[in-house]
């Protein structure tokens, strides 16, 4: 199977990583051929996930498929590298159904727009306008400070820092109190 | 519209019948629902995001806590994945003692089902007496790992801390109580006529689907097919241990109720034997501290049987002392959208939360 994907997928990019588990990178225009071809001829018929990973500094996304072979026995994880600048990707609703709230999650979460699937509606975040939030370039501090106020907290809410400043001067003069009555009980024996 | 036939209601988030903050809406004319639409967003805290800011063992603290029926997936997928990418081996005690706690969380997890899924009809006894079974167990893991529900336990490398002095003739007491109490279980729920004629016929699922769109756990094998990931892709020591993996024919919520009921006994059969064999030894492996910690530049997929079904998480490591990327994949994402939506068209509207709990759906976990 390996050899016909590399052969027919013009990929030298195919690693087993365990005997459940293999991981091929394919261009993104032969994707779905591969994951259609995967079905048809080895039985790899669930789509299992979709997940991304933002690579900033080379300036790409990578989607992965991971694809259960029917046996349930094996794990297929098929890459591709789309651009970050307006990303897109054909959807896959049309062979998995399951692909819809996958491919929703991932458009809020990253911004891709999946062509051909036509409820890419908001999921958890309502009203959204920002950054989609799982982007790297999405700072979540700088976001809670300038977005959301904090509350004042109890009337005995502590400093932390000092607080543990406090506390370990109290340890150690506890330390070296025990430590003096040490020595002189040995003083007053002698 | 104007005739006052249709009607929209909101069932959840805050609803005895909804597994957790989700809603539903639903779209009526009397009493049969038309359409169904799953919202979620209600307790969106962004865990995936955390992580990538975290260092490795800190991430290992919040990744319990995305999924509050059953944290221990997610610490022992996390442990796996980091283990794998950063080339760790565990020592046998380590490995023993995970599936022990997965077993027992399993266990715990399954009460908490026969409780929400007996309160979906009114048998409110059944719950009390699930959740204070379920306790016994929250004990053990109190005893264990200083947490009820919590654990942060299963920690790159191995385990936290060893089991205490005597702590496998407290799980076997337990395991005693259980025995007598399933069959209790049996004659006030399971074989209860009022749950039956309720259940039977109710929230049926096409077994062509199954597999195909991706649905896992009691739906699977409510639907009479044989699948689970501790027999398909044994992780821990499952390829050592005998159990069956228990399968019905019904898709319908009974069928699934009754693989539920099975997998206890199937729970309580493995834990007798880890206790039989628990193997003695180091429980943790020597591992970087948390600053020096760091993970290749590389990815993964592992994946866990839970109580409802098959979890998995993606990871990328970076070359970092951070995670690139961890994503969640739990049951629920497409049971609570692709199968949930779908099934409850033609439903009853006093079936929602019937059919709801019978399919394990967690909303933490949908939005991490």
């Amino acid at each position: 199977m390996y050899s016909e994907i590399k052969n027919r997928f013009a990929t030298s990019d195919v690693e087993v990583k365990r005997d459940d588990l293999a991981k091929v990178v394919v261009d993104r225009h032969r994707l779905f051929d591969l994951i259609s071809m995967l079905g048809r001829e080895y039985g790899y018929i669930t789509l299992s996930a979709i997940t991304c990973t933002d690579w900033i500094e080379d300036d790409h996304f990578v989607l992965s498929y991971m694809l259960v072979r029917e046996d349930r026995k094996h794990n297929m994880m098929i890459q591709s590298m789309i651009g970050r600048d307006e990303p897109h990707i054909e959807s896959l609703v049309g062979s998995f159904k399951q692909a819809q709230i996958m491919e929703r999650d991932l458009h809020e979460m990253y911004g891709i727009d999946f062509v051909g699937n036509d409820n890419l509606v908001e999921l958890s975040l309502e009203n959204w306008i920002y950054t989609p939030p799982l982007r790297r370039e999405f700072d979540t501090l700088e976001f809670v400070n300038n977005h959301l106020t904090f509350r004042d907290g109890r009337d005995d809410n502590m400093d932390v820092k000092k607080e543990m400043k406090r506390l370990r001067a109290l340890k150690k003069a506890q330390k070296e109190a025990a430590k003096k009555a040490k020595e002189e009980s040995s003083d007053v024996k002698q | 519209m104007s005739n006052n036939r249709h009607i929209t209601i909101f069932h959840g988030p805050q609803h005895p019948g909804i597994t957790g903050n989700m809603s539903i809406e639903l779209d009526l004319i009397g009493e049969t629902i038309q359409r169904a639409t799953t919202h979620v967003g209600y307790l969106h805290r962004g865990f995936e995001k955390l992580v990538e800011r975290r260092t490795v063992i800190q991430a290992f603290t919040i990744v319990c806590r995305i999924c509050v029926p059953e944290p221990d997936p997610n610490e022992i997928n996390f442990a796996m994945a980091v283990e794998e990418l950063a080339g760790l081996e565990v020592s046998d005690r380590a490995t023993y003692i995970r599936t022990m706690v997965l077993e027992l969380s399993r266990l715990a997890a399954q009460c908490l089902w026969l409780s929400g899924q007996s309160g979906s009809i009114g048998l409110y006894a059944v719950g009390q007496w699930a959740m204070a079974d379920r306790d016994l167990i929250l004990d053990l893991f109190e005893e264990l790992t200083g947490g009820r529900v919590y654990h942060m336990y299963i920690y790159p490398g191995g385990v936290r801390r060893d089991l205490p002095e005597g702590f496998l003739d407290r799980v076997q007491k337990v395991l005693s109580h259980f025995k007598k109490r399933l069959k209790e279980y049996d004659d006030i729920f399971i074989n209860n006529a009022s749950f039956k004629a309720r259940a039977k016929g109710v929230g049926v699922i096409d077994r062509d689907d199954c597999i195909k769109n991706g649905y896992v756990g009691q739906v699977v094998r409510g639907c009479g097919i044989e699948a689970d990931v501790r027999r398909d892709r044994p992780y821990l020591i499952y390829d050592k241990l005998d159990f069956e993996i228990p399968t019905q024919d019904g898709g319908d919520v009974y069928a699934r109720a009754l693989v539920r009921r099975a997998e206890m006994d199937q729970s309580i059969y493995i834990l007798e034997q880890l206790i039989a064999d628990m193997p003695k030894g180091e429980i943790m492996t020597k591992i970087p501290t948390h600053r020096k910690f760091k993970l290749p530049k590389d990815d993964t997929w592992v994946s866990v049987e839970s109580a409802r079904g098959e979890f998995s998480y993606y990871m990328a490591g970076d070359g970092s002392e951070h995670i690139r990327r961890m994503q969640v994949r739990g049951p629920s994402l497409v049971h609570a959208f692709t199968l949930l939506e779908d099934m409850l068209v033609g439903a009853e509207l006093s079936d929602v939360a019937l059919i709801m709990n019978s399919l394990g759906i967690c909303p933490p976990e949908i939005e991490r």
